[in-house]
């Protein structure tokens, strides 16, 4: 029944971006496992998951790191964005000053990915309409200013989530197909082939003076 | 047995190649295997180009490719001075081996059975591979074929990865878990698919045309029609079986015979003519023939066909007896077809068990299920040439003629032999009403009218195995009389597992859902206690420690290594160390890291993110703090001559005026040295090794605090450790006495005294040439009380070079030591009284 050794064909690594308490870890675990946590705790370091979805008949596996908001971890958050393919650059729609940061991440972003990344910005927390405290239309009309795509969804209700992930990765396979994503470039952040948590993000050689487990 | 095919299919790979580009030798059915689980065959072929060869791995659509267009090259391999392979034998099997294919760092596997085609093959890629080894060869012929393929990919994929990855050993380990991951995947998935079949499945009845014939060796001078087309309805699949094809001594020796087109031509003109056919797949083993065909609309149905041969006969392996047989899947139903001739001689029961057994542990298909009994649904048909005993000839025949065929079978060795459980123990058969089928008089109906008068039999039988398969029909077709054989046949309406595709890739979604979560679960998870470390007030060489405990809280085995950030050079700051800084912890269990800080530096706090990675999973983030006390010990001489009172008693803004070096310089050498040096000029110019014990620690950092926050008391410690307290003083001043700008100047006029004091009076500062004049007239004084304390001015100056003259980054460059102990040797010996002068 099955199609090769292998039931996905790409990989795709993601980074999630944004400030503290907007939502990051919530938008990826109701990805990941289609439920909202109620009291997630902040993220102290960069948390992974993965899933399998279709784009075009293909399989692509995601591997989506979820980065600290905190801004004291900035500098270190910084050394995951390399080799990212896409980038979801995350706000809360209650609270101003995360979106009055944005430039700042996009400055991280445009910096510290290559020019192929897909950059999707989400508003986060659009099951709370009574407080919002940022507009649709800024919001569209900042993302449109910088040629990013753009959606406002709900981690707790689910809303437009799973489409943030599946148009990230539609856009990345698209530029693969023109070819503007050049699969042998080494920070692509796209693999044509299954591998484990490719873990080059930090540097190149994490290695000190460490030959094997110290067990 | 099927060699007379591999010439064509050489032609047939060449078509895939340029006519430069020359096909030398092929391998067929070598199967690619992943740890342990094996993939579809590939074909290997070796292939000439302007004298170099490569090895070519090629896909095959069909088990017997028909045309180029069924081939795709999935990778092409020189055959350079990288190129290797191997040969492992399979535990516990005898009949295949492992042909390994290395290339550089990519490694291929190939279960190939053994036998004259292999180690051909095996022996002339070993002597090419000899012969390359000796030249410089151009492989750019190869280029266009490295592009293609996906299926070997995952060891290909570690190559390239191995090849471009400077941090070669954490890859391999990575890939090593995501290997064994990917490839548990695949099977998983299989094993769930399989496990939700009713979901996505329904039944659907096929009709199954199952015939069985031998035929004397006898050419088809007749139409089969009233064999197969004697039903009202096409049927869905026809499985036609001959035994006896052809008697001759050629097609028993070369294998060929014109038989083989006579009767696939005579059973295609007899095929029911209501529907159109097309052949499924097609062996032969001697007189052993098996066809399948299914109705055209079926056949895009037909999946992963595979044929086998068992021969039985002479010497337990010739093809005069045996079986041949075809397996497929009718959609999601797995179908084996077995013909067997089995020995024949009314005596031979025991043999033709053993050959039914035999039939079945040797078939295999070399692809997963490998063999007969796996299948849902097996057909076994044939001469299997049990005959009836314990009647006579003549009894028999009385019977039949009486039409009581019930005495009769009860005498069948065959259904004696199956419920005695020793040959077709699971198969069932279905009621006998037709007259034995062997042996008649040549085109006629009459029995064996032969001297041996042979009891007439049931020799030609169909039976089945299986769930869901209804017998319509068995009978015999007592008008094609050119045998002494007459065909049998028999109808079935089988249930096959017909895929829902809708269905289906809703299952599928859901359980790669399933294994999306499981993976996301099976990821590395672990706890630390605290992920901010604070130290309380860190001192100048006072160590603290703080343990933090990492549990493993997945259910993975967790492997955590702290791992450096983007532009440092290590996974955390001089002043901290931590042990261990890498281990596994098991599921379940915890870890205890010590952090300790210990501080050399002239710093206002301490401050670090550290990253503890887990290997194939997350990273967690551990903030380590502190503040630190200043000491005398690592502030300037600069700052030091500027307070007033110690160190600790200085107000900020004191303190910050004299490190800027905005208040005025209050003596001409620091307070602290100042008192080092008188108590030991005081108490100590008698004692020996003054210098080289070492004290308490304690002791220092009693001295320490005496310093940083003065006091009344004398100086704590004892002499000893206030001389090692001198020398940390001296090694641990913010600059070095002798700047590090002068290091080379003076080690290079160390030769030479005029030069060396030309350096100190006219290079140095007045505050540092005033330190390094007092502590120079300090070691004189000490040296003339030489014959008590039993120092000398070499040692001294070796102990103080190598301080005064501090490198950047300690421990560095110990060659240049000589030269410093000779630039201070000629401050020991000479009288300097007259350099002195006070500070402005």
């Amino acid at each position: 029944m099955s199609a090769g050794p292998y039931n996905y064909s790409y990989i795709f690594k993601y980074i999630i971006i944004g400030d503290m308490g907007v939502g990051k870890s919530c938008l990826l675990h109701q990805f990941t496992e289609k439920k909202f946590m109620s009291d997630c705790p902040h993220t102290i370091g960069v948390e992974f998951g993965t899933r399998i979805i279709e784009v075009a008949g293909q399989k692509i596996k995601l591997q989506i790191w979820d980065t600290a908001g905190q801004e004291r971890f900035r500098a270190v958050t910084r050394s995951y964005y390399r080799g990212a393919a896409g980038a979801l650059m995350v706000y809360d729609i209650t609270r101003r000053s995360t979106y009055n940061h944005l430039s700042s991440w996009l400055t991280d972003t445009r910096n510290l990915t290559n020019p192929s990344t897909v950059i999707f910005l989400i508003g986060n927390k659009c099951d709370l309409e009574g407080q919002r405290d940022v507009t649709y239309e800024e919001a569209k009309q900042f993302a449109d200013e910088n040629g990013l795509m753009f959606v406002e969804a709900s981690a707790k209700t689910g809303q437009n989530v799973e489409e943030a992930f599946l148009e990230t990765a539609r856009k990345i396979y698209q530029s693969i197909q023109d070819g503007r994503l050049d699969l042998n470039a080494a920070e692509s952040g796209v693999q044509h082939k299954p591998s484990q948590p490719g873990r080059n993000t930090l540097s190149n050689d994490q290695q000190f003076n460490k030959d094997n487990c110290a067990c | 047995m099927l060699l007379p095919t591999h010439e064509n299919v050489i032609s047939i790979v060449q078509a895939k190649f340029s006519c430069t580009e020359i096909v030398r030798t092929l391998h067929l059915n070598a199967s690619i295997t992943q740890k342990g689980w094996v993939d579809e065959s590939r074909i290997l072929a070796l292939v000439e180009h302007d004298s170099t060869f490569a090895l070519f791995i090629i896909i095959s659509e069909k088990v017997k490719p028909e045309s180029f267009s069924d081939l795709t090259i999935e990778r092409a391999i020189p055959i350079d001075k990288h190129f290797s392979c191997d040969t492992d034998p399979i535990p516990e099997s005898y009949t295949h081996i492992i042909f390994s294919i290395i290339h550089k760092k990519l490694k291929l596997n190939f279960v190939i059975e053994i036998g004259f085609e292999s180690s051909n093959f095996a022996s002339e890629v070993i002597r090419l591979k000899e012969v390359s080894s000796f030249n410089v060869n151009n492989f750019n012929w190869l280029d266009k074929y490295s592009c293609g393929g996906s299926q070997t990919e995952i060891d290909v994929q570690q190559a390239t990865m191995n090849d471009q990855s400077p941090d070669l050993p954490i890859v391999r380990q990575k890939v090593a878990q995501g290997h064994g991951i990917s490839a548990n995947r695949e099977s998983f998935l299989r094993y769930q698919l399989s496990l939700k079949e009713p979901e996505y499945t329904h039944l659907q009845e096929f009709s199954i045309f199952v015939g069985t014939w031998n035929v004397n060796g006898q050419p088809p001078t007749i139409s089969l029609k009233n064999w197969l087309s004697v039903d009202q309805e096409p049927p869905d699949v026809y499985a036609i079986g001959f035994q006896e094809l052809d008697l001759s001594k050629e097609a028993f020796l070369m294998f060929d015979t014109p038989r083989e087109a006579e009767w696939r031509k005579a059973i295609m003109d007899a095929i029911h003519p209501d529907t159109k056919y097309r052949s499924v797949a097609y062996v032969r083993l001697v007189g052993m023939q098996l066809e399948v065909l299914v109705n055209n609309s079926h056949y895009k149905y037909i999946r992963n066909v595979a044929i086998d041969t068992v021969g039985t006969g002479i010497l337990g392996k010739m093809g005069n007896k045996g079986g041949v047989a075809v397996r497929l899947e009718l959609h999601n139903t797995s179908l084996c077809f077995v013909n067997a001739h089995l020995a024949a001689g009314v005596e031979e029961v025991e043999r033709r068990n053993q050959d039914y057994n035999d039939i079945n542990q040797r078939a295999n298909f070399r692809r997963h299920p490998y063999t007969i009994k796996e299948h849902d649904q097996v057909y076994w048909l044939g001469d299997l040439n049990y005959r009836i005993t314990e009647q006579s000839a003549f009894q028999v025949k009385k019977y039949l003629a009486s039409d009581d065929l019930a005495s009769v079978l009860l005498a069948d060795q065959l259904n004696q032999q199956k419920d005695l459980s020793k040959v077709l123990q699971d198969y069932t058969e279905g009621d006998i009403t037709f007259q034995p089928t062997y042996k008649f008089d040549l085109n006629s109906d009459v029995y064996d009218t032969s001297e041996k008068a042979r009891a007439p039999a049931w020799t030609d039988r169909i039976l089945w195995k299986g769930k869901g398969i209804h017998q319509l029909a068995y009978r015999s077709h007592m008008d094609l009389k050119i045998s002494d054989h007459k065909p049998v046949s028999a109808l079935f309406k089988s249930e096959i597992c017909v895929v829902d595709q809708n269905k289906y890739r809703k299952v599928h979604e859901e359980v790669l859902k399933k294994m999306d979560k499981l993976e996301n679960e099976f990821l590395p998870q672990v706890t630390v206690d605290q992920s901010e470390v604070i130290f309380d007030t860190v001192k100048f060489r006072e160590p603290q420690h703080r343990e933090i405990i990492i549990a493993n809280t997945g259910q993975v085995l967790a492997e955590f290594e702290f791992i450096k950030k983007l532009d440092d050079v290590s996974y955390c700051k001089e002043w901290l160390s931590i042990t261990p800084f890498s281990g596994c912890i098991k599921p379940g269990e915890k870890c205890d890291l010590r952090l300790i800080v210990n501080l050399e530096q002239p710093l206002e706090s301490i401050y670090d993110i550290l990253v503890l990675h887990l290997i194939g999973g997350k990273d967690m983030f551990i903030t380590v703090s502190g503040e630190c006390q200043r000491s005398c010990f690592t502030t300037s001489i600069a700052t030091l001559s500027r307070a007033p009172v110690p160190l600790l008693q200085l107000t900020p803004d004191q303190f910050k005026h004299a490190e800027n070096q905005q208040s005025s310089i209050l003596y001409s050498i620091p307070r602290e040295l100042w008192l080092l040096v008188d108590h030991l000029y005081r108490n100590g110019l008698k004692t020996r090794e003054l210098f080289e014990s070492t004290a308490l620690h304690e002791e220092i950092i009693r001295i320490r605090d005496w310093l940083d926050l003065g006091s009344m008391d004398p100086i704590p410690g004892s002499i000893h450790a206030v001389a090692e307290a001198l020398l940390l003083f001296l090694s641990y001043t913010r600059d070095p006495i002798i700047p590090y700008h002068l290091h080379d100047t003076c080690i290079a006029a160390a030769s030479n005294y005029q030069n060396c004091k030309q350096i100190v009076m006219q290079k140095m500062s007045d505050l540092d040439r005033n330190v390094f004049l007092y502590l120079c007239m300090f070691l004189q004084e000490l040296l003339k009380y030489s014959n008590e304390n039993g120092t000398d001015p070499k040692t001294l100056a070796t102990i103080f070079g190598d301080i005064l003259l501090r490198d950047p980054i300690r421990n560095s460059r110990p060659q240049a030591n000589r030269g410093k102990a000779s630039f201070i040797y000629h401050f020991l010996i000479n009288d300097q009284s007259s350099l002195i002068m006070p500070c402005k």
